[in-house]
């Protein structure tokens, strides 16, 4: 029995790393992609069998799911929009291949040395964490993690994701309308089959991130892509008098969990320490939001330029801030 | 030989490859996927740190730190893949 | 409430960052309240810290390990009063830059990037934490890469591009270090590290971190994004990520350095050569450079190595008075940087460009911004009595006492050189003789040349007033072994 799981661990840690190098390696750039998003399934696989079924939950729906329609998206902007005198990429001379193949197998063999003499298994935080779960408010120790013992942490993983999005519509400003994606009447049909359902799985998945794994972030992705097939299918298309909403909606979660972090001292308390006996409901407060917050947010990232008027998007085909 | 240890290479490895595209990949696309490849790789190891032989529960703060990073890395690769769709509508402007 | 002034300092720019955002039509306003607040947050910080030594806050009110407490110390106020002070004047200087409604969506952006730029620098002075430092930097990450390409021309793209990927890649190595500091003693809290017995993982985690942190605050070889990001970006943003985001990384590097201390003598000085490297090279390419704002940021290149110089003669005399002189040359360089790069942004204005050997053809004399130019000069050249001067001194002296001669050479040449390349701009400044149009009346002077100015005379100024500095970083330790 034991010998079976080893020789499906060597196989898929064989896959994985082969995956990552055919990424790397590939010519055509959608083929790397789809490589890419195997790879990211493959190791969410892994992390399963890590026994780290939460993460890898994050990893397949944001780093590999949103990861890759962004990475898609971003594919069909750069061959929607072609380039005349695009500069064809120079062949890799063998020697350097071989001697880059090279580096890479050192430094992978000296941090693998320095990893094999670690003391792998502890000592982590496995007693303290679980020793503090009865006044943590949740039931997951992920989740009190999370949104207790290192909120500080997770409230500013948030502000990450505001800068983002705040960097990303600064960036595409006045960029034309041209290369949004639309993928078609079957689409639609599906997108309208799948939605409802996606919202209950995203709700489902946020309820139970207090007791199972699950939460704030993979609920957030999963809602993301209800937002992500409605800009596909069209169904939503954002207006420049959507905006306020929108900046309201990417700052929710990011305000809502600083304000409660915040406004806890009121009772003599540290920032962050939650009232024992509300705890539960503060957390489930900040994490809804959070959520709501999250999902929006991706989807935003997707659509990437900020919905401008339309008078100035028919005056030009972009670049016109370039002053 | 446990998952920690083949895992815990494989992640290692991961991040080497990653690492090493990030360095000499000329495709602008192809070195956010490398970076990516890090991070992936920085997150095995994290994840390996937590692991405890069954049946003790792994430990849940370095899963807490990846979800964490997950996050942050899809923050910085849509701001990366905003640059890069940016940059190559005023390129091919240039070239028209 | 019982709100201390550590959470404030963090949470005063987070809200102010988001009300800019979700209002952008008062931004300016809310952008400029805010940073009084933050003032006020870091000066009532200061008298705690100047009362009691360092003082810190275990968030949730879960100590480390298992939480995070916020603490700062002499230094961490230090670096505090530095980003504060700089961002406040830099901030009234944006007013005047993005005045005018062609500049209304930069002014709409500039004001929550840089909101939350200064989250992420403040939280990186108070962290106590690896983990929460990775996630520190992607914060500073982002938002400077914001305020990087706001110009939205094509040099600035690509320079903010290039930046993206060295700042991504330097968190991801940090990163990876640090979940090797996790396989090996299973914490991520200052404290611990200080427990830590030397092993092949932490020193593996060690070089990942200090690598990853070298990348971010660009010490020659790893500074190939630097230069075109700083001189390719509006002029407060220019004055921003050079006075004040590399310092983030190297305040990282310094505090990480003394609680891992490198294992060896030679990685010191490999670190010292590094930082020669950069003294050398960049000051050679800040000789050859055509615009103005280029050369600008080579200097930046420039003083970096000399800091890591600072840091590497540690040797006999010990850390504490190698940090020391660090830390003066940081706070030397951030106020005289930002003086520099507004008052070129400036002179760019007024006379249309920042071609230096074109810069004696113009008869338009932007003077005010000429002399703030050339009163920043003498603090990063280091003549007395500016806080540079001080700076290098106290790391000529230590390095001369530890009979580092080497050091002192690297210094006295660097110092040569910076006379040389800012010379080839204070020449065109003062040469009349070349200019065929009658000098004009127009002074090009303005209201925007006033926060440079200040920035300039406190770079010199501060020099007097280098003995209760020192005393003040001293406060609680920063150089010990107590985090």
């Amino acid at each position: 029995m034991i010998d079976t799981m080893v020789i499906f661990d060597l196989l898929l840690a064989v896959a994985v790393v082969a995956l990552a190098v055919a990424s790397m390696t590939t010519r055509d750039m959608f083929a790397a992609i789809v490589l890419f998003v195997v790879f990211g399934l493959l190791s969410a696989l892994a992390w399963v069998r890590l026994s780290a079924p939460d993460v890898a939950l994050a990893e397949a729906a944001i780093g590999t799911g949103v990861t890759g329609a962004l990475l898609l998206r971003t594919l069909h902007h750069v061959q929607t929009v072609e380039r005349k005198a695009a500069p064809e990429p120079l062949p890799v001379p063998m020697g350097v291949q071989i001697a880059n193949a090279a580096f890479c197998g050192l430094l992978t063999l000296g941090l693998a040395a320095a990893f094999a003499g670690a003391p792998r298994g502890g000592p982590g935080f496995d007693l303290l964490v679980a020793d503090a779960m009865s006044i943590s408010g949740v039931d997951h120790p992920v989740t009190a993690v999370l949104l207790n013992f290192r909120a500080y942490d997770t409230l500013m993983e948030v502000v990450v994701l505001l800068a983002a999005v705040i960097a990303v519509w600064q960036i595409e400003r006045g960029l034309s309308d041209a290369p949004a994606p639309a993928l078609g009447e079957v689409w639609q049909g599906f997108a309208r089959l799948t939605l409802p359902a996606i919202v209950v799985v995203g709700t489902y998945l946020l309820w139970v991130g207090s007791s199972a794994p699950g939460g704030a972030f993979q609920g957030g992705a999963v809602l993301a892509a209800v937002g992500l097939l409605l800009l596909l299918s069209r169904l939503y298309v954002p207006r420049p008098s959507h905006r306020g909403a929108a900046r309201v909606a990417f700052v929710l979660g990011t305000g809502a969990f600083a304000a409660v972090a915040l406004l806890v001292t009121g009772g003599g308390r540290m920032p962050f320490e939650y009232p024992l006996e509300h705890a539960k409901t503060l957390i489930l407060l900040i994490e809804g939001l959070v959520t709501i917050s999250i999902a929006v947010t991706l989807a935003a990232l997707f659509h990437g330029r900020e919905p401008v008027a339309l008078p100035e998007r028919a005056a030009g085909t972009g670049g016109r801030d370039d002053a | 030989m446990t998952p920690d240890l083949i895992y815990g290479v494989t992640g290692i490895a991961v991040f080497a490859i990653g690492l090493v595209g990030a360095i000499v990949a000329q495709n602008r696309l192809r070195r956010v996927l490398a970076l990516k490849l890090c991070s992936v790789g920085a997150g095995f190891v994290l994840i390996v740190a937590a692991w405890r032989s069954p049946p003790d529960a792994p430990d849940p703060v370095p899963h807490a730190l990846v979800i964490t990073g997950i996050v942050v890395m899809v923050s910085a690769t849509a701001v990366a893949l905003a640059l890069i769709r940016r940059l190559h509508s005023l390129e091919a402007e240039d070239d028209a | 409430m019982t709100l201390d002034p550590l959470t404030l300092v963090v949470f005063a720019p987070l809200f102010g960052a988001m009300a800019a955002f979700v209002a952008p039509r008062a931004a300016a306003a809310i952008g400029l309240a805010t940073m009084a607040l933050t003032g006020a947050a870091v000066a009532w910080l200061a008298t705690e810290v100047h009362a009691a030594g360092a003082v810190r806050t275990p968030l949730g009110g879960w100590e480390p390990p298992l939480g995070i407490a916020l603490r700062a110390d002499g230094l961490s106020v230090a670096m505090l009063v530095l980003t504060t002070g700089v961002g406040l004047l830099v901030s009234l200087g944006a007013l005047d830059s993005f005045k005018g409604t062609a500049n209304a969506r930069l002014q709409q952006y500039f004001w929550p990037l840089w909101l939350l730029l200064l989250t992420g620098m403040n939280g990186v002075y108070l962290s106590t934490d690896i983990f929460n430092l990775y996630v520190m930097i992607e914060v500073i990450a982002l938002a400077a890469v914001g305020l990087t390409v706001l110009s939205g021309t094509r040099a600035a793209l690509r320079a903010g591009l290039e930046y993206m990927y060295a700042s991504i890649l330097g968190a991801l190595l940090f990163l990876l270090g640090v979940g090797f500091v996790y396989l090996q003693i299973g914490q991520l809290d200052f404290a611990g590290l200080i427990g830590a017995e030397p092993s092949a993982a932490m020193s593996t985690a060690l070089a990942l971190m200090v690598v990853g942190l070298l990348l971010k605050t660009a010490l020659f070889p790893l500074h190939f994004w630097l230069p075109s990001a700083h001189a390719n970006a509006t002029a407060p943003a220019s004055a921003l990520l050079s006075g004040l985001v590399v310092k983030a990384a190297l305040y990282i590097f310094l505090r990480l350095t003394t609680y891992m201390p490198l294992p060896d003598e030679i990685l010191v000085a490999l670190i010292g050569a590094l930082g020669a490297g950069a003294v050398l090279w960049g000051g050679v390419q800040a000789l050859r450079a055509e615009r103005l704002k280029m050369l600008v940021a080579w200097s930046t290149v420039v003083q970096i190595g000399l800091i890591f110089i600072a840091f590497a003669r540690a040797g006999q005399v010990g850390l504490t008075e190698s940090w020391k002189a660090a830390a003066l040359l940081i706070l030397a360089h951030g106020a005289a940087k930002a003086a520099m790069f507004l008052s070129a942004g400036r002179i760019k204005d007024e006379i249309g460009h920042d071609i230096i050997r074109d810069l004696d053809r113009t008869p338009v004399r932007p003077t005010l911004a000429q002399f703030t130019f050339a009163l920043a000069a003498i603090s990063l050249i280091g003549l007395p009595p500016s806080l540079g001067f001080i700076g290098k001194w106290s790391l000529m002296e230590g390095a001369m006492a530890a009979g580092y001669w080497h050091w002192v050479a690297v210094t006295m040449v660097g110092t040569l050189m910076s006379v040389g390349y800012f010379s080839r701009v204070m020449a065109g400044f003062l040469r009349f003789d070349r200019v065929r149009a009658p000098v004009a009346e127009h002074q090009g002077w303005a209201l925007a040349d006033l926060p440079p100015l200040v920035l300039a005379l406190g770079a010199i100024g501060l020099g007097l007033a280098a003995a209760p500095i020192l005393s003040f970083i001293e406060l609680g330790y920063p150089f010990g072994m107590t985090p």
